[in-house]
């Protein structure tokens, strides 16, 4: 009943399978460029390079998947109904590809119409699935933190992807705009207002349901996202007054909230009732560790703005955030969804006759462990290779777009072995 | 376990899915006429909420402090 329910509530497999399985590829990408590029890539976070590579990453690999699993999960945990969830699917992950591919080949080639082109690819893709979503989500009340998180974060996603559009639009036709300021308020409302709330809103359903911890407080809980969106846009107005204390105070204030959320949840999983470490739980330690101290250098630098001189802070910094935070608990719950969903629909196709092999048959825990221990080398070797660019940079790319081919790998086996074991069902349930 | 609301109770927030869904169908069979039943959930659970006004059960649901969600369920 549990499978014929679960249905009833979710689009076909194909609509989410589309992104988790191409978003490594491009973190695979991120990888080989870094391993090309050398030691100039580490030269600044403005370098061509770093820049590519850093969109490679959060536009090809996190949004890709972000967007997949909303499409995914919308109904489950919202009641939400996406319409045509597969259509949606189909045309944006098509658009996200694209414009990111764009957008990561205008920052390193400098060619103008590459990024004029990536804007406009974006910005439509981004504007459908808002208007799809905004849609589902029209009459549903915020009953819950999940609901509210989610909604604040739809505003995020708006507001980091019309910066987004704003700068690439500003560098290919030279508008004299405050770059560096705008820069910093962009990946603001991207990692914060964007990806943070989302993430927060998605953890109050699936950190208690799969790591069998107790649930987030209720008043912590509601008021996460709407903190973290009142600070975005304080730091917003803040920028266009040109007030740098206020964009100080501000970042201090969403970097507590943010460090706030991670101890909570580093808390929460503390006492958990599931005795088991496996992939996802430790991906996420990894991710709630590394951006407790990434938004530590964040509050220290908006106290003490000397900070950010010191050579390699903002990589730093943004290595620990991207790579070492969300990265990791995207890892973590792809190595849980995508068994999850398999699992599901074979129930689906065994019609409760035939049973549907266990999750840790189709995405073997071993796998998976062995895969996150080469990501956590990989992080380390990209964290070293600030101050040792020169020794460091070729090998940890090279080591990170390994540990990002073997999720693909673990993945895509999980996927094959997903559709022989919907043939060796239809074969039994045929023989009955 | 009984809760001030009804002494039919399914504390289902350390299960696993489809755990909570399973033990909240049996516990509905159980009832009788004019009797509810708490749900205790650190979610709200949509995909049941489907179900439960598929077959004409009424649900009323509060969230407390600690996180819980307490559903409410008549037969």
């Amino acid at each position: 009943m549990q499978a014929v329910m679960a249905f009833e509530n979710a689009p076909p497999f194909a609509a989410p399978l589309r992104f988790f399985l191409t978003a490594p590829l491009f973190a695979v990408l991120a990888g080989l460029l870094i391993a090309f590029e050398g030691p100039d890539l580490f030269a600044s976070r403005w370098t061509p390079g770093a820049l590519a590579a850093t969109h490679l990453l959060t536009v090809c690999f996190m949004l890709q998947v972000m967007l997949g699993a909303l499409i995914q999960i919308m109904p489950v945990f919202t009641g939400a109904n996406l319409k045509r969830p597969l259509a949606v699917a189909r045309i944006v992950h098509v658009g996200l590809s694209a414009g990111a591919l764009l957008l990561a080949s205008g920052f390193y080639s400098g060619i103008p119409g590459l990024l004029s082109s990536a804007a406009l690819v974006l910005a439509l893709t981004v504007l459908l699935f808002l208007a799809a979503t905004v849609l589902a989500l029209s009459g549903v009340p915020s009953t819950s933190p999940t609901i509210r998180g989610l909604k604040l974060a739809l505003l995020g996603l708006a507001g980091v992807v019309g910066l987004g559009v704003l700068m690439a639009l500003a560098l290919a036709y030279g508008w004299a705009l405050p770059l560096a300021a705008l820069a910093d308020l962009h990946a603001g409302w991207g990692l914060g207002g964007w990806a943070g709330v989302l993430l927060a809103a998605m953890a109050y359903v699936v950190v208690p349901m799969f790591q069998l911890t107790p649930g987030y407080p209720m008043r912590a809980s509601w008021w996460f996202p709407v903190a973290m969106l009142g600070m975005l846009l304080l730091w917003s107005a803040a920028v266009l007054a040109e007030w740098p204390w206020l964009v100080r105070l501000s970042q201090f204030a969403a970097a507590v909230a943010g460090m706030a959320f991670a101890g909570l949840t580093l808390r929460l999983q503390a006492k958990r009732r599931r005795a088991r470490a496996d992939a996802t739980y430790r991906y996420w330690q990894l991710g709630l560790s590394a951006s407790i101290v990434a938004l530590l250098m964040l509050a220290s630098a908006a106290l003490w703005p000397d900070a950010v001189g010191v050579e390699g802070w903002t990589l730093v910094f943004g290595v620990l955030l991207v790579a070492g935070g969300f990265l990791p608990f995207i890892a973590g719950m792809l190595y849980k969804i995508v068994p999850f969903l398999a699992w599901l629909h074979l129930q689906e196709c065994g019609k409760a006759k035939v049973p549907a092999p266990a999750m840790n048959k189709l995405l073997p825990d071993v796998n998976t462990r062995r895969q996150m221990l080469a990501y956590a080398a990989a992080l380390l070797l990209l964290l070293a290779t600030v101050p040792f660019a020169g020794w460091l940079a070729r090998p940890a790319g090279v080591v990170f777009a390994v540990a990002n081919g073997w999720l693909w790998w673990n993945l895509a086996s999980a996927i094959r072995r997903y559709r022989q074991a919907e043939i060796d069902i239809s074969r039994k349930l045929a023989a009955k | 376990m009984t809760h001030p609301k009804t002494p039919h109770v399914v504390d289902a927030r350390y299960m696993e899915p489809p755990e909570p869904f399973v033990a909240t169908m049996e516990m509905l069979d159980t009832l009788k006429e004019g009797e509810k039943m708490l749900l205790l959930l650190f979610r709200e659970p949509h995909p049941l909420y489907k179900v439960l006004r598929q077959n004409g059960h009424d649900y009323e649901v509060e969230q407390v402090a600690d996180g819980t969600f307490e559903i409410l369920i008549s037969r």
